[in-house]
C-alpha cells in the first residue's frame, strides 16, 4: 500500500498578498497584482507591465541567515517556508532534521546575480564581481538557503523545469516521502522578477500590454511576474497523529515531454494530455471525478487554445462540466513559483469548496469554450482538483489533489 | 540602400542561423514551406535582420513576414522611413 | 517489491575522450585532461588551466544538421545521449513504442548563454535580444533540446544541485524505475566550460594556484593540495528496469544498487556538519542498497583538490563505513578531469563500470604525500589491479549537497 501523503501547511509570497489567508481572500475577490514594472527601467521595451511583489521584507521571516547573502528568490522561498511551517503548526524544534527536506523548483534561479555580473562585464569592471557570484547565483541555492535557514539536513533538491517547476518539485517530494526517505518535505517554487526573463518574453512577442486575460478572444499574452509558494507535505498518519489540519491529499501526478519545440507546445496537445492521463491513472481517478482544474492559462493566444484542445482531448464531453480557471489572470506568470502557488490554490479549493475566477474574461472565444469561471469566484464542491503546468523545453506536469477523507 | 544589398545581408543571416547555403535560398523562398523552418527560427532571422539594419519592426509587421522577399521589403520600408525622419 | 535498475549503455564526452574505454585507459595511465584553457581568455585569473573538451564537434555524433538552436551544453548532452542510445541499442523505432525519458543533472546548464543573451540586450538594446538564445536561458534547456533531437517523449526532468547534480539525477531516475513509473531513462549530467562559471569559480577562491607552491594541478588528498581546476563533460547512463533489459536481450554493464543524499546546513563552514552530512549520505546509500560497509570494494571519491572538502570527505566516508576505510582502495578521477560539476558523478560511475570490467582502478595523479588528516591509507598515484563487485561513488558539493551511490557489477 503506497504511503498516503497530505498537505498540512501553505505559505505564499505573491503580487496579491503574502500568507495563505490574505492571498486566498484576495484571490476570491478577483484582485489583480499587475501594474507598471518597478524593478527596472522598461523604456527601451514595447511593453511595460509586470506582476511584482511589493513591500516584501525578508527580515520579517529570517532568523538565522543574513539577508545580504540571499538573492530575492531565496528570500521569497524562506518567507514562504516559514509561513508554511507556521500554517502547518509544525514545531521546527521537534522535527528530526535529518528527515526533513526541501524540494524546490525555479525558472531563473537568482537572475539578479547574473545580471550584476553582466552589468560589470559590459562596463568593463568585472573585478567588482567577487565570491558572492558563485555563492548566490546557481539556482540550487534557493533550496539550499531554505534548508540552511531551517536547519533541515534531509533530501535537498532543486528541479529547474521552468514554468512547470513547482509541480515537478511537488511530485519529487511525493516520491521522497513515499519512499520513506523523509518524514516532512517542504515543496514548492520560487522566482524573482527578472530583466532577462522580461526581455526574452517581450522579444518573443508574448507579453501583453496591460492585462492578462486567459481564454478571452482578445487576449494578447502573458504578464511576467514573481513570487513563491511552498507546501508542507507529510504522511497522512503523521498528520492525523499530531492533529494537523489537512488541506488535501497529494493523490498522484503525471510528467511528460513534448519533444517537439523549445518554446511552443505540441499542436495537438499531445504531451499535455499524456501528463494529465498519467496523473489520473497514478491517483486512481476517473476523468468524471475531477471537480476543478487549475489551468496553466498564461493568456497567450497559443497556450490557451492548445490547452483547451488538450483538456478536451482527455476529458471529452466531461470537459464542459469541469470549472477550469487561470489565476495567472490575477497573479501574472510567476514562473517557477506558478504551479506551486496554483497547487496551493487547488489545496484551498479542495479544503474550502470554492474556486477562484479567471478575471478579465469578457469576450468569449469560440476556440476556448469551456467553463473558465469568468470573473467571479464560485462555490463548488471540490473533491478532486487537477493542477496543470507546461514549460519551455516541452516539460509538462499535472498534479492531482483530493479530499483526503474520500479514500476512507 | 539597394534591394540587392539588403537581400544579400538577409541571406547571410539565414545562413548563419540555419546553416543553409545562401545560394540555396531563393528570393521568394517561404521560410516555413520552402526552407522548413520553425517559428522560433523565423523570428530569430527577423530579429537578426532588424539588428543588422538597426531598424525596429512592430509586432504586427513581424507577424507578416513569411518569405525572404517579405523580410527584404519590410527592411527597405523601415529604412526609407528612417531616412526621411 | 521494487524493480532492479540496470545500466545498459553509456555516453561520454570528456577531456580524455568520447568513450568509456578511452576515458578509462587515459585515467589508468595517469594522463590528465587539464590543460591551458583555449575556449576563452584566462588572463588575470588565478588558474589558467581547465579540463576542456578540445575540438568538440557535435556533428560527429549528431550528423550534419543545423545545430545553431543548440548551445554548447545542449550539444554536449545531445551528443552523449546519441552515444548512450546507440550503445544500449535503443533504436528510433523502439523509442516510438516505449517512451524513453531523460533526467539531466546540471549546475549551470548554460550561464554563458544566459549572459550572452543579457549582454546583447544591454549593449544593443532589448529589441535586439536573440529569441533563439532566450530559449536556451532556462536551466532545463539542454534536456529539452536533447528530447527534441532524439524524440525522447518519456518523462524529462532537470536536477540542479551543484556538483551533485548528475548523481542526484541518477538517484531520481532510479527511484522512478524502481516504482515502475518509467522503464527506461537516460540519466546523468553535464556542464560546459565557459568564462562565466570559470570566473565565478576562480573568484570564489576554489582554483588551484601555482604561486602557492605545490604546482598548478589539483591533487586530491595530497597534503600540498590547494584547490581544483574546472572541467567540462557530459555523461549519461541508460538506466532500465532489469526485466525490460532481459526481455530485449540488452547487455548489462552494471546495476545501481543503492543511493542516498544529505545536506550540510552549514554549507561547508563547519567541518563537523560537513563530515556528518557526508557520512549520512553514505549510510543512506548502504541502507537503501541493503549493503554492509565491508561489501564496498572501492571508493570513487568526489575529492577535487579542495583543502577542506577532500579532508571532510575522507572523514565522512570513514564514519559512514564504520571505520572500515583502512584498506579501502580509493580513486579520485577529478585529479585528471578536473571538477566537471554536473557531469562529475556520472563520469565517476562510468569509469567505475570500466574498472569492474577490466579489473583496474585508476590512481590519483601526482599524489605523493597523503594528508595525515585523510583516513584513506591506500590512496596512491598508480593504478592498481582490483576485483570490484560493489563500488561507492560520491559527489560532494562545495556548499552543502552530498550524494552517494552504490554501483554493482553486471553479472546478469
Amino acid at each position: 500500500m503506497t504511503r498516503r501523503i497530505v498537505i498540512t501547511g501553505i505559505g505564499v509570497v505573491t503580487p496579491i498578498g503574502t500568507g495563505r489567508e490574505t492571498f486566498w481572500t484576495n484571490l476570491l475577490d478577483g484582485r489583480c497584482g499587475i501594474g507598471p514594472v518597478q524593478s527596472f527601467d522598461t523604456s527601451g521595451y514595447n511593453v511595460h507591465c509586470g506582476s511584482e511583489v511589493r513591500n516584501f521584507k525578508v527580515e520579517d521571516y529570517l532568523l538565522n541567515l543574513d539577508a545580504a547573502h540571499l538573492g530575492r528568490a531565496s528570500q521569497f522561498a524562506i518567507a514562504a517556508a516559514r509561513l508554511a511551517l507556521a500554517d502547518a503548526g509544525v514545531e521546527i524544534g521537534s522535527l528530526d532534521r535529518k528527515r526533513a527536506g526541501v524540494s524546490m523548483g525555479t525558472t531563473s534561479g537568482e537572475p539578479r546575480e547574473v545580471e550584476r555580473f553582466d552589468d560589470a562585464y559590459v562596463s568593463k569592471s568585472l573585478d567588482k564581481v567577487g565570491p558572492e557570484f558563485l555563492a548566490m547565483y546557481p539556482c540550487h541555492v534557493i533550496a539550499a538557503h531554505v534548508a540552511s535557514e531551517l536547519n533541515f539536513s534531509g533530501v535537498n533538491s532543486m528541479i529547474p523545469t521552468a514554468c512547470a517547476a513547482g509541480n515537478y518539485a511537488i511530485a519529487h517530494a511525493l516520491e521522497v516521502l513515499r519512499a520513506e526517505r523523509a518524514d516532512l518535505m517542504l515543496a514548492g517554487g520560487s522566482d524573482a522578477f527578472s530583466r532577462i526573463t522580461f526581455t526574452g518574453f517581450a522579444r518573443l512577442g508574448a507579453v501583453a500590454p496591460e492585462i492578462c486575460q486567459p481564454f478571452d478572444r482578445l487576449r494578447k499574452g502573458m504578464i511576467p511576474g514573481e513570487g513563491a509558494g511552498i507546501l508542507v507535505l507529510e504522511p497522512l498518519e503523521r498528520a492525523r497523529r499530531r492533529g494537523a489540519r489537512i488541506y488535501a491529499e497529494v493523490a498522484g501526478y503525471g510528467l511528460s515531454c513534448d519533444a517537439h519545440h523549445m518554446t511552443a507546445a505540441h499542436p495537438a496537445g499531445d504531451g499535455a494530455a499524456r501528463a494529465m492521463q498519467q496523473a489520473l491513472a497514478d491517483s486512481g481517478t476517473n476523468a468524471e471525478e475531477v471537480s476543478y482544474i487549475s489551468a496553466h492559462g498564461t493568456g497567450t493566444p497559443t497556450n490557451d487554445r492548445l490547452e483547451t484542445i488538450a483538456v478536451k482531448r482527455l476529458f471529452k464531453d466531461t470537459a464542459y462540466r469541469i470549472p477550469i480557471s487561470s489565476v495567472k489572470s490575477m497573479l501574472g506568470h510567476t514562473m517557477g513559483a506558478a504551479s506551486a502557488i496554483e497547487a496551493a490554490v487547488c489545496a484551498l479549493a479542495v479544503f474550502n469548496n470554492q474556486v477562484p475566477p479567471t478575471i478579465n474574461l469578457n469576450v468569449p472565444d469560440p476556440e476556448c469554450d469551456l467553463d473558465y469561471v469568468p470573473n467571479s469566484a464560485r462555490e463548488v464542491r471540490v473533491n478532486v482538483a487537477m493542477n496543470n503546468a507546461y514549460a519551455f523545453g516541452g516539460n509538462n506536469a499535472s498534479v492531482i489533489l483530493r479530499k483526503w477523507e474520500l479514500l476512507n | 540602400m539597394k534591394v540587392e544589398e539588403i537581400t544579400t545581408t538577409v541571406k547571410k543571416s539565414i545562413a548563419r542561423i540555419t546553416s543553409i547555403d545562401p545560394s540555396d535560398i531563393s528570393d521568394h523562398a517561404s521560410y516555413k514551406d520552402d526552407l522548413g523552418l520553425d517559428s522560433l527560427t523565423i523570428l530569430e532571422i527577423a530579429v537578426d535582420a532588424e539588428y543588422q539594419f538597426q531598424v525596429k519592426l512592430s509586432d504586427d509587421d513581424l507577424g507578416e513576414i513569411k518569405t525572404v522577399d517579405d523580410t527584404v521589403r519590410m527592411v527597405q520600408q523601415y529604412l526609407s522611413v528612417a531616412a526621411i525622419a | 517489491m521494487r524493480n532492479r535498475v540496470v545500466i545498459t549503455g553509456v555516453g561520454v564526452l570528456s577531456s580524455l575522450g568520447d568513450s568509456s574505454a578511452a576515458l578509462h585507459a587515459a585515467l589508468c595511465e595517469g594522463r590528465s585532461g587539464i590543460k591551458p584553457v583555449q575556449l576563452f581568455n584566462t588572463t588575470g585569473l588565478g588558474c589558467p588551466l581547465g579540463g576542456e573538451i578540445a575540438d568538440f564537434d557535435a556533428t560527429k555524433y549528431l550528423g550534419q544538421r543545423n545545430l545553431r538552436p543548440l548551445d554548447r551544453t545542449s550539444r554536449l548532452v545531445a551528443s552523449a545521449a546519441q552515444l548512450a542510445l546507440k550503445e544500449s541499442n535503443w533504436s528510433e523505432e523502439m523509442r516510438q513504442d516505449e517512451e524513453v525519458g531523460l533526467v539531466l543533472g546540471t549546475m549551470f546548464c548554460s550561464v554563458h548563454t544566459i549572459s550572452e543573451f543579457d549582454r546583447r540586450a544591454l549593449e544593443a538594446g532589448p529589441t535586439y535580444a536573440s529569441p533563439m538564445d532566450f530559449s536556451n536561458t532556462v536551466i532545463n534547456a539542454a534536456a529539452g533540446q536533447t528530447a527534441i533531437v532524439h524524440n525522447l517523449r518519456g518523462l524529462n526532468t532537470t536536477i540542479s544541485t551543484g556538483v551533485t547534480s548528475g548523481l542526484a539525477a541518477i538517484s531520481y531516475a532510479v527511484d522512478l524505475i524502481r516504482s515502475g513509473r518509467s522503464r527506461a531513462l537516460l540519466a546523468g549530467g553535464a556542464d560546459e566550460m565557459c568564462f562565466e562559471s570559470f570566473y565565478g569559480f576562480d573568484r570564489a577562491g576554489l582554483s588551484c594556484r601555482s604561486d602557492r607552491g605545490s604546482g598548478d594541478f589539483p591533487i586530491p588528498f595530497d597534503a600540498r593540495r590547494n584547490g581544483s581546476a574546472l572541467g567540462e563533460g557530459a555523461a549519461l547512463l541508460m538506466l532500465e528496469d532489469s526485466d525490460l533489459a532481459r526481455e530485449r536481450g540488452a547487455r548489462v554493464l552494471g546495476e545501481i544498487r543503492g543511493h542516498g543524499s544529505s545536506y550540510d546546513c552549514s554549507r561547508g563552514r563547519s567541518d563537523q556538519e560537513s563530515v556528518d552530512a557526508i557520512a549520512s549520505a553514505v549510510l543512506h546509500a548502504l541502507y537503501d542498497g541493503f549493503a554492509l560497509p565491508h561489501e564496498i570494494d572501492c571508493l570513487s571519491a568526489s575529492a577535487n583538490g579542495s583543502e577542506a572538502g577532500d579532508r571532510n570527505e575522507a572523514a565522512g566516508v570513514f564514519a559512514g563505513l564504520n571505520g572500515q576505510t583502512g584498506k579501502l582502495p580509493v580513486t579520485a578521477i577529478k585529479s585528471m578531469l578536473g571538477e566537471t560539476l554536473g557531469a562529475s558523478g556520472p563520469l565517476q560511475v562510468i569509469d567505475l563500470l570500466e574498472t569492474m570490467r577490466d579489473g583496474v582502478l585508476p590512481g590519483i595523479r601526482r599524489l605523493e604525500k597523503l594528508d595525515d588528516g585523510c583516513p584513506l591509507a591506500t590512496a596512491r598515484s598508480q593504478s592498481q589491479e582490483l576485483d570490484v563487485i560493489d563500488g561507492l561513488v560520491n559527489s560532494i558539493g562545495l556548499d552543502g549537497h552530498c550524494c552517494s551511490v552504490i554501483v554493482s557489477r553486471g553479472d546478469f
